[in-house]
């Protein structure tokens, strides 16, 4: 029996090897002559799909409209679109095969900083730039030892940025003095997110009360919301997605807690209002942008008249990096991967979010605010734009 | 940490503890059940359960039928697919005398099948809510919250659990399960038909799995996921001692309770890594868990 078993792992094993093997075997060099393509990658099932497809609808709609106008340098665009499954390592996959087989110049997404972390390598040995849309991650652009990334940028600020902003909103506008903390460990955007809004509350003067932590994927909160309520906070931090983020909330207020809840960009969703609707009432959410914006108007007509969905926050972050794109394109007069890197930190564009220029010491949109929202009877209320240095 | 413990609160993480255990329990019964008989761990179990919680969102927001027929469609629905995942996968396996690997990976891959057949469908793979059934606003003891959903849920799993123990114990078909669980030769020869034994064994682990993803629905969300935390269930079954239904149900309760606990009084973070050395200490002292006695004595 122990036979059958060893030999039948050996065997899957040769497989992977097999399979992964042959990953990276073309170079890179050649892009076809009359079409620029352009890779995309993201979630397109799994707990983020509903950003993931919006973010590819959103790209296939701009192409759509730039091919409409005669293309980029002539040229016509093709989109080509594969699905991480939200997935580190199918990231990895994704990118090789835009890379090697369909050679595209640039690559937009992912939406999340796990995935959008494990692709420089990959971007690095192939020479090709990716923008991240709302990978918020400080690492997705910048090495440990803090030298840039030179293939890795991105159109959103970063979650020390929201941490930093949720903390300074609720200490110096809101008034809180104590605040706790529920957050993901088993991810890099809960972890960053949460460690800034530290930094920032206590640098202030206010106190942590309770940090509580949970892992992706579990489902009751309430041995963490206890030892909360036990600690009794003004405000409590819940820096993750919105599926968690419905959960918790509407368990938190089953346990009879009556704190303010605060949260960053992974908030924003119908699925949300819909699920705990009365739980988020009066919480506030740091976010990219405001969705009454007037600018934004006619990016969400656009995209209500052509999918019937409404768009959501990574619809408009994939339209600036798509703008983006094409004005460095454009700038680096070439459809050369290298040289497009090159003119992503020499073009300034006015996208949907705010202008977006990207810094060359850290690859981040340098200055941009933050908006802060209230949530008032299931609508999202914008406040203010808001800052902290 | 956060000062002095009080009574109320050690009585609420005991309720959060009961309470999550009680959603293991009606999991890993499941899976105990089939293990009895077969001797291997159903895995698709889990997506069964996924499945019965789709089938319950859809008769209450699709059909709008009342609470009580959603539940007994769900139950028989989930019942259905286990009996049908029973003839189309492990049938043939068992009737070329497979050894028991094949079963087990057999059962994962319906696993994967089950939930990507639900992603790749119209359903989709966003999580859906279901409609409020009952008031969310918990019964208060003092300043203890127990949730109306977690009551229900206590009190239908017990319902379920006795009526299993009383079908097993009390009667006839009972009577052959539990020779057959012995040993299947052996009740063969005795003039049992294990066909209509197995096939008993799957459509009451389809029944509970069924009731199991309407009432995880309802406490928390529907989506394709789901079976990943019969994970947690399982564990709980080996832990009170697999194929041992008294042992599944104990096992999961105190599984629930020491994770509720670790992270009440220690931290979260240690929660898993306590909850499973515990478990890996459990099966080197005792390797058939805590209930389970020997394989003479299972079901």
């Amino acid at each position: 029996m122990r036979g059958k078993v060893l030999s039948l792992i050996s065997v899957l094993l040769i497989f992977t090897l097999m399979l992964s093997g042959c990953g990276g075997a073309n170079s890179t060099s050649n892009t076809s002559e009359d079409v620029i393509k352009i890779g995309w990658i993201g979630s397109l099932t799994g707990d983020q799909a509903v950003w993931g497809t919006c973010e590819s609808n959103t790209i296939k709609m701009l192409i759509e409209e730039v091919n409409a106008k005669g293309g980029i340098l002539g040229k016509q665009v093709e989109g080509v679109y594969y699905d991480t499954k939200g997935d580190a390592s199918e990231a990895v996959n994704a990118v090789k095969r835009l890379i090697s087989q369909d050679k595209v110049v640039a690559i937009l997404g992912p939406n999340a900083s796990g995935q959008a972390l494990a692709i420089s390598a990959v971007l690095e040995q192939y020479k090709v730039p990716d923008i991240a849309t709302v990978a918020t991650n400080p690492k997705v652009t910048v090495n440990d030892d803090g030298t840039v990334k030179p293939y890795n940028f991105r159109v959103c600020f970063i979650d020390p940025y929201q941490g930093a902003v949720a903390a300074g909103y609720a200490y110096d506008k809101l008034g809180y003095k104590n605040a706790a903390i529920l957050y993901d460990v088993a991810s890099d955007y809960s972890q960053g997110f949460t460690e800034f809004f530290e930094k920032t509350f206590t640098s202030k003067g206010g106190t942590i009360v309770a940090k509580e932590g949970f892992k992706e994927g579990d489902v009751d909160f309430r041995p963490q919301l206890s030892k909360i309520k036990e600690a009794n906070p003004d405000v409590i931090l819940m820096p993750y997605y919105y599926k968690e983020v419905a959960l918790s909330s509407n368990q938190a207020r089953e346990l009879g807690i009556t704190a303010t809840l605060i949260g960053g960009d992974g908030w924003p969703s119908d699925q949300l209002m819909t699920m705990a609707k009365d739980a988020i009432e009066g919480s506030y959410i740091v976010n990219h942008l405001d969705f009454n914006d007037p600018e934004a108007k006619p990016l969400q007509d656009a995209y209500k008249a052509k999918y019937n969905l409404p768009l959501e926050l990574n619809g408009y972050m994939a339209n600036d990096a798509f703008l983006l794109l094409e004005a460095a394109i454009k700038d680096a007069n070439s459809v050369d991967p290298v040289k497009i890197t090159e003119s992503l930190t020499k073009v300034s564009v006015k996208g949907v979010t705010g202008n977006i220029q990207i810094s060359t010491e850290d690859h981040n949109p340098v200055g941009k605010e933050a908006a802060i929202v209230k949530i008032e009877s299931g609508n999202y209320i914008f406040q203010e734009k808001y800052g902290v240095k | 940490m956060t000062g002095g413990y009080k009574l109320s609160y050690f009585l609420q993480q005991i309720i959060n503890g009961l309470s999550i255990g009680s959603v293991y329990a009606l999991m890993a019964v499941g899976y105990s059940l089939v293990y009895s008989i077969m001797n291997f761990s159903n895995f698709a179990h889990g997506g069964v359960i996924m499945i019965g919680a789709y089938i319950g969102y859809f008769c209450l927001t699709m059909l709008k039928v009342p609470f009580f027929i959603a539940f007994i469609i769900s139950a028989l629905g989930a019942g259905l697919l286990a009996v049908s995942m029973e003839r189309i996968v492990y049938r043939p396996l068992r009737k070329r005398n497979a050894p028991f690997l094949y079963f087990i990976i057999s059962a994962m891959g319906a696993s994967i099948f089950l939930e990507n057949i639900v992603i790749a469908s119209p359903i989709g793979p966003t999580f859906r809510t279901y409609p409020p059934i009952f008031s969310t606003t918990p019964i208060m003891l003092g300043s203890v919250a127990l949730g109306r959903i977690d009551l229900l849920m206590f009190i239908i799993s017990a319902i379920s659990l006795a009526a299993l123990m009383y079908i097993i114990e009390k009667t006839k078909i009972g009577l052959s399960i539990r020779a057959t669980s012995y040993s299947i030769k052996g009740s063969t020869l005795m003039g049992v038909n294990v066909d209509q034994v197995i096939f008993i064994i799957f459509i009451m682990g389809g029944i509970l799995a069924g009731i199991a993803g309407m009432l995880f629905g309802m406490k928390y969300t529907v989506y394709p996921q789901i079976g990943n935390i019969t994970t947690k269930s399982f564990i709980a079954a080996v832990f009170g001692g697999l194929g041992s239904l008294p042992g599944a149900v104990f096992g999961s309760i105190l599984l629930g309770i020491i994770e509720t606990m670790t992270s009440g009084y220690l931290s979260s973070q240690y929660r898993d890594l306590i909850a499973f050395a515990l478990l890996i200490f459990v099966l080197v002292v005792k390797p058939t868990g805590l209930m389970g006695k020997s394989t003479e004595d299972k079901a």
